[in-house]
């Protein structure tokens, strides 16, 4: 039971994106992930108009003052289980824009941050790499064998090079076996 | 009477040549040095003189004792600044607002960042900064160091009154149609949008402040981040303000190489925006189509410069890369297979009835409020205002490469669509002739990192319309003031105009109608 | 004493669990042809050619949190997404898929105005689910659910009943049975019609206003989470199954055609699939190949044009039996 509900979750991500702050050189990227180049349909990913159906937030941009409690309202609205990624240097730290009057820092200042994907702006490979990679490190780990994930990832990963690497998972706080497999994945 | 030949200086100078002080120099074609009030008396004169007299800007600037003001006011053969000052204990001036509409949102934002009080404005407020900002803290006056402001608790009030018949519904802050955070609250009678009030400055980062303490070298990979999308075109508007201050020339090749990026830029901005028209109508399998062929055009940027977004490409003195040899072939089967494709889109615009029912005669601008709310770019061709500084002021190579300047007349959605649809077959001649005649040399010369005190201005032609830039050094390798007039600022106005009056399902396509980029009007 | 075979029809075949696998099934390839349409892939991954994304989706979306604003009428927040999808289904089944209906007892002349009035009642319980999510952009996109389908269930209504009048029976059963030559052929105005009132009624471009992202987010799912959610999507989808099933029953003979061996019922069901898909195709491409139109733009197409037309093609329809088709049959 649990694996079909993991299964389900892993192929079926619904995302919404928040821009807050960012140049545009990300969020269009992103939009170009849904178009026929790259298609993330292929992996079931969605873009979400409402906070309310959204597996996995998406955010963009160093994060503004004036745009500060609207990211934290956009978080509180979705449903359990869900996960952040940061996209773009600017939302893991503030990037260029660190220091700024009008800006708070980077994304995990403001909410909890599952996958950082760093790149001025990330390639639209990495992206999609980015988010594969934090759902399959929900798949419980699998000792002997090469996770299972692990396998899936791989075809994108030779698209993406090195930039895809660049792309690490960092662990979900509340769900504990996480953990190992994200370092796992995050290494190779 | 109006007349777009009229020698403007020469009309200033008989009409009040007692009263202000005409400097030539880097401002545009004149500097006029005016005291207090006498500003509303020049543009008053430049409005009669010229039917097509319209506000660029108004920069605020901090001279120690006094702050520093300049409206720069372009007409039809003339780009004019006009000086005043203002004591800082009270810097209170006259509103021009009454005699040019335009400057609205010019004026509040000057107010909101140097804290000039412009007496008699119809809205004054916060617009760039939020809500809860700090009262009397001037963020791009010298004296306030930018890690100190914090910013008041905010109030919690999210409600929606609506009063009798009227609903105000909010656009934003997170809507699918804004693809960034802005906010617009529209009131609805039934669905006839009858008020929209406009609340910018979710992106605003404060750029412009950055500037002051970062080198001219790095600043120009800061300005190319204000926008993601039109990102050459400010790196290329802010090394030539620099040029000109360092009055160095750039080398002929150089100047070919930045066009060919610029007009990729354009293609790749045009693009966008035609497919997101579709998103915002429904009409996907139009977005998906204009999307997809727009990736070509993203290799093409990554072939010549190495990167697929931020090309990186400008810097004071030319280029970075040059384009190799053996890419050329590349390049021209590109865009001849891009030029394939444009008839059928062409026919899609013409002929698909339900595309037509939803864009033609909606968000109708007419010429005469294009000129008086100022707007530029596509938005102003569309409406029949011919203004394109690749034309009106050549820069770079622009002054030699023939082209065509796009207007219609119709002032529609499906008008500005279609503007942008020709200019995107303009951009491909363009590119395909300055591949041809790429003249040989080197593509750059070396600048020194330390500029002149001095100043100048500078204006280009963004894929959205006309840019516009205003460098002032003091000497150091860190410049003094850095302002920056995007084109979407100007064209807001133009959206609030036109969307009233109009059903609401209307809104989003006549909004992304004029190609909205608000990382560029927040900066 | 208990009947094993109506439990087995009721819930198996053709009833529940048939309805829900073609629905999630059609789901997939209504996604897979928009995809294909707009040069995409579509689902891949889930399954093989993505086959199960539905089924993920659905399971994903069961198990997510499951959030009720403060300002919701709670009941009907809660049940009227639930009722809405068991109305849908229990219309299914008044639709003889394998040449009979579910229960013997169900299929009864008059039944075609039964279950014409159940899709009423269906899209009633949506824009009361929307309206009573105190969400402004809920209740925008449920208002609109209603402003058109009052507009356009009157066209589908008189154009449903074109097959009737050829027929002379109100009984859908009876109805398809007597398509010896499909009223497809006979009356094609009508078909022509019955598929833009039924694209309408069904939400889809171009009228798909309802759901415009763009200018009411979710439309009046936007407040809607997890379980309830999938089955407001799952409403949707049966709805979208139940019109192309409708449009085989009325204009396509039903689950008529040729049996070459075996089970009659396996054939005439598979034929039922095959052509139910076939109109699926059809409604999925008009949704590609149009930019959505306005509500006003709508409502005046509607009295202006599509009323005229559907009461003109009744006429047609009984002027065409009295006089011209006892010559051809």
């Amino acid at each position: 039971m649990t694996n079909t509900v993991t299964w389900a979750r892993v192929k079926s991500p619904w995302v919404l994106h928040f821009n807050s702050g960012a140049c545009n050189g990300c969020d269009i990227e992103i939009v170009a992930l849904l178009t026929p180049k790259y298609d993330v349909e292929r992996f079931g990913v969605k873009l979400e108009p409402s906070p309310r159906h959204a597996d996995v937030l998406l955010v963009t941009g160093a994060v503004t003052k004036q745009c500060e409690e609207r990211l934290k309202r956009v978080y509180d609205q979705m449903p359990q289980p869900k996960f952040v990624v940061a996209i773009g240097a600017c939302a893991c730290s503030g990037g260029v824009f660190a220091g700024c009057y009008n800006v708070a820092g980077g994304v995990d200042k403001v909410i909890p941050v599952t996958a950082y994907i760093p790149g001025c702006p990330p390639r639209p490979e990495a992206i999609m790499d980015g988010v594969v990679k934090l759902l399959n490190a929900l798949n419980p780990p699998k000792p002997k064998k090469q996770p299972k994930g692990e396998k899936k990832a791989e075809p994108l990963k030779n698209e993406a090079e090195s930039e895809a690497s660049k792309a690490e998972t960092v662990p979900v706080p509340e769900v504990k076996p996480v953990v190992e497999e994200a370092k796992v994945v995050a290494k190779q | 009477m109006p007349n777009s030949n009229v020698n403007i200086i020469s009309v200033i100078e008989s009409k009040l040549k007692d009263k202000v002080q005409i400097q030539p120099g880097q401002l545009g074609t004149a500097a006029i040095a005016t005291t207090n009030g006498l500003h509303r008396e020049v543009i008053q004169t430049l409005l009669d003189a010229d039917e097509k007299t319209a506000i660029t800007s108004i920069t605020g600037l901090d001279l120690g004792a006094n702050l520093g003001l300049l409206y720069h006011i372009r007409t039809s053969n003339a780009f004019v600044t006009i000086r005043a000052e203002v004591p800082r204990e009270s810097p209170k001036i006259q509103t021009i607002t009454d005699i040019m509409p335009g400057a609205v949102f010019h004026e509040l934002e000057v107010a909101d960042l140097f804290g000039i009080v412009f007496e008699g404005h119809p809205s004054p407020g916060h617009f760039v900064l939020s809500d809860n900002w700090p009262e009397g803290v001037y963020p791009l006056r010298k004296d306030v160091n930018p890690y100190d402001v914090k910013l008041n608790p905010s109030k919690d009030v999210i409600t929606q009154p609506s009063d009798g018949k009227q609903v105000k519904i909010v656009l934003g802050p997170q809507h699918p149609a804004l693809l960034e955070p802005e906010k617009f609250v529209v009131t609805v009678d039934g669905e006839t949008v009858t008020r929209v009030d406009p609340r910018v400055g979710y992106v605003h980062r404060g750029i412009e402040k950055a500037t002051e303490s970062r080198t001219f070298l790095q600043d120009v990979y800061l300005v190319e981040r204000i926008c993601g999308i039109c990102n050459s075109i400010h790196a290329c508007s802010f090394v030539e303000t620099v040029e000109k201050i360092l009055k160095i020339e750039v080398p002929q090749r150089a100047k070919y190489l930045r066009v060919i990026a610029l007009e990729l830029n354009r293609l790749h901005s045009h693009l966008l925006t035609l497919g997101h028209a579709g998103l915002e109508i429904g009409y996907e399998t139009l977005f998906q189509y204009f999307w997809r062929d727009r990736e070509p055009i993203m290799d093409l940027i990554e072939l010549t410069s190495g990167n697929r977004v931020y090309s990186s490409l400008m810097t004071v003195g030319g280029v970075r890369r040059d384009i190799k040899e053996e890419d050329i072939p590349k390049i021209k089967a590109t865009l001849t297979d891009l030029r394939k494709k444009l008839p059928f889109y062409r026919q899609v615009y013409e002929d698909e009835p339900s595309l037509k029912m939803r864009m033609k005669n909606v968000g109708v601008l007419k010429r005469e409020d294009a000129i008086k709310l100022s707007v530029v770019g596509p938005v102003a061709r569309g409406s029949g205002y011919d203004i394109d500084v690749r034309k009106d002021e050549p820069y770079e190579a622009y002054g030699e490469i023939p082209f065509k300047e796009i207007v219609y007349t119709q002032g529609d959605t499906w008008a500005r669509m279609n503007v942008r649809m020709d200019e995107v077959e303009e951009s491909i001649n363009i590119i395909e002739y300055a591949i041809d005649n790429l003249p040989p040399g080197p593509f750059r010369v070396k600048a020194p990192r330390v500029v002149p005190a001095g100043e100048a201005v500078n204006r280009v032609e963004a894929p959205r319309g006309e840019l516009f830039y205003y460098v002032k050094s003091n000497g150091t390798a860190m410049p003094e003031r850095v302002k920056v007039r995007t084109p979407t600022y100007a064209n807001i106005p133009a959206f609030l105009k036109t969307a009233i009056g109009e059903s609401i399902a209307d809104v989003p396509s006549n909004f992304v109608s004029l190609d909205p980029c608000f990382s560029c009007t927040d900066r | 004493m208990i009947d094993f075979w109506l439990i087995f029809r009721i819930l198996v075949f053709p009833g529940f669990t048939f309805v829900l696998l073609l629905t999630l099934f059609c789901d997939w390839m209504e996604r897979k042809i928009e995809a294909r349409i707009q040069n995409r892939v579509g689902p891949m991954v889930a399954g093989p050619f993505g086959i199960l994304q539905p089924l993920a989706d659905f399971i994903k979306l069961l198990t997510k949190e499951d959030i009720q604003p403060r300002d919701a009428k709670k009941f009907i927040f809660k049940f009227a997404p639930l009722v809405a999808f068991s109305v849908m289904v229990f219309a299914m089944c008044f639709l003889p898929v394998d040449g009979a209906s579910v229960l013997s007892v169900s299929g009864f002349n008059g039944d075609l105005i039964v279950i014409l009035a159940f899709v009423t009642i269906a899209n009633f319980l949506l824009f009361l689910s929307g309206w009573a999510s105190s969400n402004p952009y809920g209740a925008i996109g449920s208002a609109r659910v209603l402003t058109q389908f009052l507009g356009y269930d009157i066209p589908l209504f008189l154009v449903g009943l074109t097959p009737a009048f050829i027929a002379g029976s109100l009984s859908i059963a009876a109805i398809a049975s007597a398509q010896t030559i499909p009223y497809i052929v006979l009356a094609p105005w009508a078909f022509v019609l019955f598929i833009i009132s039924m694209q309408a009624e069904l939400e889809k471009d171009p009228f798909d206003i309802p759901h415009a992202e763009s200018e009411v987010v979710g439309g009046l799912e936007t407040e809607y989470t997890g379980g309830k959610l999938a089955f407001l999507h799952l409403t949707r989808d049966v709805q979208i199954v139940f019109g192309a099933a409708l449009v085989v029953e009325l204009f396509l003979g039903g689950s008529s055609g040729p049996v070459f061996f075996g089970l009659p019922a396996f054939w005439y069901s598979l034929w039922f699939v095959l052509k139910l898909l076939a109109v699926v195709v059809i409604t999925e491409y008009i949704t590609c190949v149009f930019a959505r139109l306005r509500l006003d733009q709508v409502l005046s197409a509607n009295w202006k044009i599509l009323l005229p037309s559907a009461v003109l093609s009744l006429i047609l329809t009984v002027a065409m039996v009295t006089w011209v088709y006892p010559l051809v049959v």
